[in-house]
């Protein structure tokens, strides 16, 4: 009994000694993957933070300006070049359940839908610098 | 063999604890080795986390996020000559790759040293390339350098940090704790496109009127956030050392100046809080102010008499003094103290200038303090006490990191006051001297300085500070900008003039026009002529 139990557990000391081994080795192989993983990873960041840095100096507006200026045919946009919500006509009202709406592909061409009325035009503040307008009462907010 | 039969069971016994106790220590190691290996093979595994990129300091970026600082790695390279096969082929291959002059590469490899510097703060493709020349005898010593990649724009605001990475100057200083605590960047108000706009106006005006320094300043009225901060001899700050005609002096903050008649905000603001005026009173003019031996005089001729809202407009210092002296010393002092402007600014960047206030505040002195002489404060104090007066009258600290809210400061001024601030700034614009600050469809209000400025003889007549304080859209002004000229010489356009109307006004007026759209201000339909407006409608 006891020379059956000395090798039950000299078998079992042989293959625990292997399989700890095992588990040794590859603990080892994957401690040297993280280190190249970490290395690889560390190395791939020092890039991005270059290339980051590259970047925001190549797409500086001083070196934009000087490009636009020596290849394009463009200039800064005058203020009177932009225009405000404000500014555009209104949409014209035609509710999206008009039949005449609805079927206008199909319609033929007589009558003619009556175009929509276009907004009265946005009224324009006359300032004639001769005329002593601004004043403090005409203020906005005032 | 049976002679010690209890000796016999004793050992029995113990071997049979013996090996029960063996079987048990496998069997927990052998559950354990099953345990790891098959029931929790996917356990949680270690995670591969690198080393921060980075030597400590984290990132500056633009309230947009565009990069204005960051620690790079680097790499100085050295050698050992003695290894080399041929030293003059290895120092032409060096310099080729380093930029290092190829003379003294040549030189050091034939000194007979053992180890010499070849180049210093390599980027990590020089030092693959410097790799893949395939010389023995190369060394490597890895560091961090800080690199600013808008150079000139940002040098004076962001500063500088030593080679142990602890900030020197500007905001490298001010929020040193901050950016080396940070794990993320670290956001500025500054928006990279609204400080180069500013940067390029200010350098040409400043060229053309060939002045010998220039400055600049953006900020939100509302929030306090600086959004473009420039002084003019500025610095490269990723070299080493200054070129020539360079200055570290951030003129924003580091200098005091006798700003002149842009101090008449403040004057005007006072009367208007205390109602000691009606803007539409007459102001005798026609004769200097006389204190002694001392007299206050104008520039230029403004006839017999002005309303008080021209004297503001065409900047008249005789009357902006009688207006003075009615608030008197004490609440004047009181007045300006609130404002901030007697003491020193407190804020991110750490080199601020103390104002430099009259030792005794009589009579003479409240006269020109109120037309911004006598007192001297840095163009950064003046900014925050100016917007304070135009954005409802709630006294706003300015700060250089980004916050998207408005500041509840002190009260310094009624809203009352404050709108009508806002009217004379736009009277100054549409009738007074600062017409050339305009820019169609934005309203702009402002106030033109012309300073004399104080030499060993008194005041010279030819040496001027020239200064501008741009607000817009001026009903309800978003931004101040101020521009500043230090000795402009007038030119062949400006008919020889370098006053502010022709020097700081265009200049803030063109970078209005720049930024204006940049920072999202949608023009004003009201603020156009017919003529403008028959451009601007579709």
């Amino acid at each position: 009994m006891i020379r059956t139990l000395n090798f039950a557990f000299v078998f079992l000391a042989g293959f625990t000694c292997l399989a700890v081994y095992r588990v040794a080795e590859e603990a080892r192989i994957s401690q040297a993957d993280l280190r190249s993983t970490n290395a690889a990873i560390a190395e791939e960041e020092n890039l991005l933070a270059v290339l980051g840095a590259e970047w925001a100096r190549v797409t500086q507006p001083a070196r934009i300006q000087a490009l636009a200026a020596r290849h394009l045919p463009l200039s800064d946009v005058p203020t009177t070049q932009l225009a405000s919500l404000r500014l555009l006509p209104e949409r014209a009202l035609i509710p999206a359940d008009e039949p005449a709406f609805r079927t206008a592909s199909m319609l033929i061409p007589e009558p003619a839908l009556e175009p929509a009325p276009l907004p009265a035009p946005l009224p324009v503040p006359a300032r004639d610098p001769s005329v002593p307008a601004f004043t403090l009462a005409s203020y906005p907010g005032m | 063999m049976d002679s010690h039969p209890e000796a016999t069971q004793l050992v029995k016994s113990r071997i049979s604890i013996a090996a029960f106790l063996s079987a048990a220590a496998f069997a927990i190691i052998g559950a354990r080795l099953v345990d790891l290996t098959i029931l929790n093979a996917d356990g949680p595994a270690q995670i591969a986390v690198a080393q921060p990129a980075n030597g400590g300091r984290a990132d500056l970026v633009d309230r947009n996020g565009v990069l204005i600082a960051r620690d790079l790695p680097v790499s100085d390279l050295y050698a050992t000559p003695a290894s080399f096969w041929d030293s003059s082929e290895a120092a032409t291959a060096l310099s080729g790759v380093t930029g290092t002059s190829e003379e003294r590469l040549r030189e050091v490899f034939t000194s007979g040293r053992n180890y010499v510097l070849v180049a210093r703060a390599l980027t990590p493709d020089k030092r693959a390339e410097v790799m893949s020349l395939g010389l023995p005898g190369l060394v490597f010593e890895d560091g961090f350098k800080r690199y600013y990649p808008s150079g000139r724009s940002v040098s004076h605001v962001v500063g500088q940090v030593d080679p142990d990475g602890n900030g020197v100057s500007g905001l490298e200083l001010g929020l040193n704790d901050l950016v080396r605590n940070s794990d993320e960047p670290v956001t500025l108000s500054l928006d990279m496109r609204v400080q180069f706009a500013l940067q390029y106006e200010v350098a040409q005006i400043k060229e053309s009127f060939q002045a010998i320094a220039a400055g600049g300043i953006v900020l939100d009225v509302r929030t306090g956030e600086i959004i473009a901060m420039v002084s003019l001899p500025d610095y490269e700050p990723n070299a080493r050392g200054l070129g020539p005609g360079d200055s570290v002096r951030n003129r924003m903050t580091q200098d005091v100046y006798e700003l002149g008649s842009i101090f008449k905000i403040f004057a005007f603001a006072e009367a208007v809080e205390e109602q000691t005026i009606t803007l539409d009173e007459r102001f005798v003019i026609d004769r200097p102010l006389r204190f002694g031996r001392y007299s206050i005089g104008d520039y230029g001729e403004h006839g017999h008499d002005l309303s008080a809202e021209l004297v503001f407009a065409e900047s008249s210092n005789i009357g902006t003094a009688q207006i003075g002296l009615r608030s008197g010393a004490e609440r004047q002092r009181a007045f300006l103290d609130t404002l901030g402007l007697l003491s020193p600014l407190k804020t991110e960047i750490p080199e601020m200038a103390s104002p430099l206030t009259p030792r005794q505040w009589g009579e003479i002195e409240t006269a020109t303090v109120s037309y911004g002489h006598g007192i001297s404060v840095n163009p950064l104090s003046f900014v925050a006490a100016a917007a304070s007066t135009v954005n409802g009258g709630t006294m706003v600290t300015p700060t250089f990191l980004k916050s998207s809210e408005t500041q509840h400061g002190e009260r310094v001024l009624s809203e009352r006051a404050s709108q009508i601030m806002r009217y004379l700034m736009r009277l100054a614009v549409t009738d007074g001297t600062g017409g050339k600050a305009d820019v169609p469809g934005y309203a702009v209000g402002g106030k033109t300085g012309t300073a004399e400025k104080a030499t060993a003889r008194g005041y010279s007549r030819n040496l001027q500070i020239t200064s501008f304080a741009g607000i817009f859209p001026s009903q309800d002004p978003r931004y101040l900008v101020f521009t500043m000229f230090d000795e402009p010489k007038g030119n062949k356009e400006s008919f020889g003039f370098a006053t502010a109307g022709w020097t700081a006004a265009p200049a803030t007026g063109r970078v209005i026009a720049r930024i204006a759209p940049l920072l999202g201000v949608s023009i004003d339909l009201a603020a156009l002529t017919p003529a403008e407006t028959a451009l601007a409608t579709p």
